[in-house]
């Protein structure tokens, strides 16, 4: 379809009344109960709905081939370590980050970050120069950060997670020396246990990479890394297996106060026309739906997620006759973060930072294993 | 003058309030220029209405005369576009000293309205602009959605008297294409433009079936699917759909599931829901639904009303 001219806004209708007009505002709806099936047959081998309705439903139930375990702990509110830099947590909610997986970088050290920081620098101002495109400012007044990000960690294990940013030089030779970040990317390892054990010690398990800012950017930084440390970035997507336990698990997580509702939004596979169909419900119904299904304590099983789903996909039928579960979940949001299919996540809440990226972590390994 | 034919006349020009009654007794055209003139309308109306029966009789009126301005007084739709446009741009300007009204007559008896809001102390901005078309035959406008909050009640006002009507309302139909929202608030999309016969029989595709499958099986799968495509047929019709993108649903229900009972049994309060649907040709995907397997066939009438109950936002409640 051509898009509308751009000078045509929306419009919206009025009605013009006469005084022996009158009328309601408010619709009440009678719902009808779910019908019952269609069909009431003799023959014992229909059962009322059409081959493709029935591969649907076949396809909603099976489980993914992900080896995930059929039970995940709750989130548990984490006292982040003492060593945090909580202006440093902050400056990692509320912002969104697009995912890739990492593999092992070789002969990384911690005590190289300065060295690091002028390499990168030096590597940027090249690719500038060989004329590609880098947005990295009009001028090549930039500076490349490398810092430690600490306690973002599962276990003691893990190894510490660093930050790489770029600022831009301040062209006042003022006192205020903090540029303008242009683009922050960092590395992280949460429970990496799995992978941690695979590797030897020249190599530092960093799976899990968060990148905020221009594209051309994240390209060139990856390609000196790669070059580096002979590692390999893969964007990491989310699929829609994941992203219900991620709903599940984040609506399971006690919030002192909603900052967002809780919203998911489906893509429905039909043609020619595309068709987005969100699905927004008030964050106090969605705990007590889930605490109505949660049965284990601590825990979060499978049983549970797939009921959690199966009954939005239920309220949602009784209204409106569409079978969710035929069409793709694309993002899923909460008070606690937001993801979305293509490898993209907001953290809204810092009391549940590291068991959202605990997930995450285990997403990159899989990827990478 | 027949008395009745007086007390007719009376009658009828009795039931005509004041301020119309000049532009009713022009267009009746019965009594000449010069009579009129000599009325006084400013006094009370039984003594503006015994000068006028006076006049009627001078001109020995008839019952045929009579019957005449009956029937220009029921047609209350007596438009008159000079007086509408004067009376729009006047109550705007009484309100705000600075505002730029200007119009433009269309065929279908539309007008457009262009208004660029100022205040009392600035002058308007001519870069945000509000439109607004006025069917002036009918008891519909349409408004882009580029108008500040604080103007809004004033605009309504100003469409409200200038087309003498006494309340305007906001519909809950909302779209970018005026066309769609013109054909589904004068149901007009409902024209067949090509000539259809009967859904043309589907032809069996292979859907990786055994072929030993029971040929009743396939039977049975046809069946089906004719039967959506005849229902999805009967619902939406043979047209095209009038093109929207929105629709958007407020739900305060409660939660009834036949999965387990036992779930949120207790509960009194509702689910608070806000479904959104998006699409570029919204009618038409949802047509496309039940085909595709995606959705029951029949689709829920909170869907397939849109065009029919004119709106695209709704908000439903349990009865």
């Amino acid at each position: 379809m051509k898009p509308p001219p751009p000078k045509f806004k929306r419009f919206s209708c009025l009605s013009l009344l006469t005084s022996w007009d009158y009328r309601q505002t408010m619709d009440s709806y009678d719902v009808p109960e779910s019908t019952p099936s269609a069909s009431s047959r003799p023959e014992d081998y229909f059962v009322g709905a059409t081959p493709l309705q029935k591969r649907l439903e076949s396809i909603r139930k099976q489980t993914s081939f992900i080896p995930t375990p059929p039970r995940r702990k709750v989130p548990q509110c984490s006292q982040l370590q003492e060593d945090v830099d909580p202006q440093k947590v902050a400056f990692l909610l509320h912002k969104q980050w697009t995912l890739y997986s990492l593999t092992p970088l070789y002969k990384f050290s911690y005590s190289n970050l300065k060295e690091y920081s002028r390499l990168l620098n030096a590597f940027i101002v090249a690719e500038k120069q060989k004329g590609l495109a880098v947005e990295v400012g009009e001028d090549f007044n930039i500076k490349v950060i490398f810092s430690t990000l600490l306690g973002m960690k599962g276990t003691q294990r893990d190894p510490e997670a660093f930050l790489v940013q770029i600022q831009s030089k301040s062209q006042l030779p003022s006192e205020n020396r903090e540029g303008k970040v242009l683009w922050t990317g960092w590395f992280c390892c949460i429970f990496g246990d799995s992978l941690l054990e695979t590797v030897s010690e020249d190599f530092t398990c960093l799976p899990l990479f968060l990148a905020n800012g221009a594209e051309s950017n994240t390209a060139i930084i990856g390609t000196w890394f790669q070059k580096t440390f002979d590692c390999y970035f893969s964007p990491l997507t989310i699929n829609a297996f994941n992203l219900s336990w991620m709903a599940a698990m984040w609506t399971a997580c006690k919030v002192d106060h909603y900052v967002a509702t809780t919203e998911f939004l489906w893509s429905v596979p039909c043609s020619p026309q595309s068709l987005d169909i969100s699905y927004a419900i008030h964050p106090e119904d969605a705990k007590a739906l889930w605490d109505s299904i949660h049965k284990t304590p601590g825990e979060v099983t499978q049983e549970e997620v797939d009921l959690f789903m199966d009954c939005l996909y239920s309220h949602f039928h009784r209204h409106f006759k569409i079978h969710l579960s035929a069409t793709r979940l694309v993002r899923v949001s909460t008070s606690v973060a937001s993801a979305h299919t293509d490898g993209k996540i907001k953290i809204l809440c810092h009391k549940y930072l590291i068991g959202v990226l605990a997930y995450l972590t285990e997403l990159a390994v899989f990827q990478i294993e | 003058m027949d008395e009745t034919v007086a007390e007719f006349i009376k009658r009828t020009i009795l039931k005509i309030p004041l301020n119309e009654l000049t532009t009713i007794l022009k267009a009746w055209d019965f009594l000449s220029e010069n009579q009129l003139q000599t009325v006084n309308f400013r006094q009370r109306k039984e003594s503006v209405v015994q000068h006028l029966i006076h006049l009627c009789e001078e001109k020995r009126a008839s019952l045929n005369d009579a019957a005449l301005l009956d029937i220009i007084c029921e047609d209350v739709d007596l438009f008159d576009m000079k007086q509408f446009k004067n009376s729009f741009k006047k109550i705007l300007q009484r309100a705000l000293k600075n505002v730029t009204v200007s119009f433009r007559e269309t065929e279908e008896n539309a007008v457009w309205i262009r208004i660029a809001w100022g205040t009392q102390y600035t002058k308007p901005n001519q870069y945000k602009p509000t439109y607004v078309v006025y069917y002036s035959q009918t008891p519909y406008a349409f408004k882009s959605s580029s108008t500040l909050r604080r103007n809004t009640p004033l605009l309504g006002q100003a469409l409200t008297v200038a087309s003498k009507h006494h309340q305007i309302v906001k519909m809950d139909l909302r779209s970018r294409y005026l066309d769609s929202l013109k054909a589904i608030v004068f149901k007009q999309y409902n024209q067949t433009f090509e000539t259809h016969n009967s859904a043309t029989p589907l032809q069996e595709r292979s859907l990786g079936l055994d072929i030993n499958m029971d040929s009743r099986i396939i039977h049975e799968n046809i069946v089906e699917k004719e039967r959506v495509q005849r229902i999805t047929q009967e619902t939406f019709g043979d047209y095209p759909q009038p093109q929207l993108e929105f629709a958007q649903y407020k739900l305060e229900t409660k939660f009834k599931s036949d999965l387990n009972g036992s779930i949120l049994a207790e509960r009194e309060e509702p689910l608070r829901c806000l479904i959104k649907f998006s699409s570029p040709h919204l009618l038409e995907a949802l047509k496309s639904l039940a085909p595709a397997g995606i959705a029951d066939a029949p689709l829920s009438p909170l869907l397939t009303c849109i065009p029919n109950k004119r709106k695209n936002y709704f908000k439903i409640r349990d009865k």
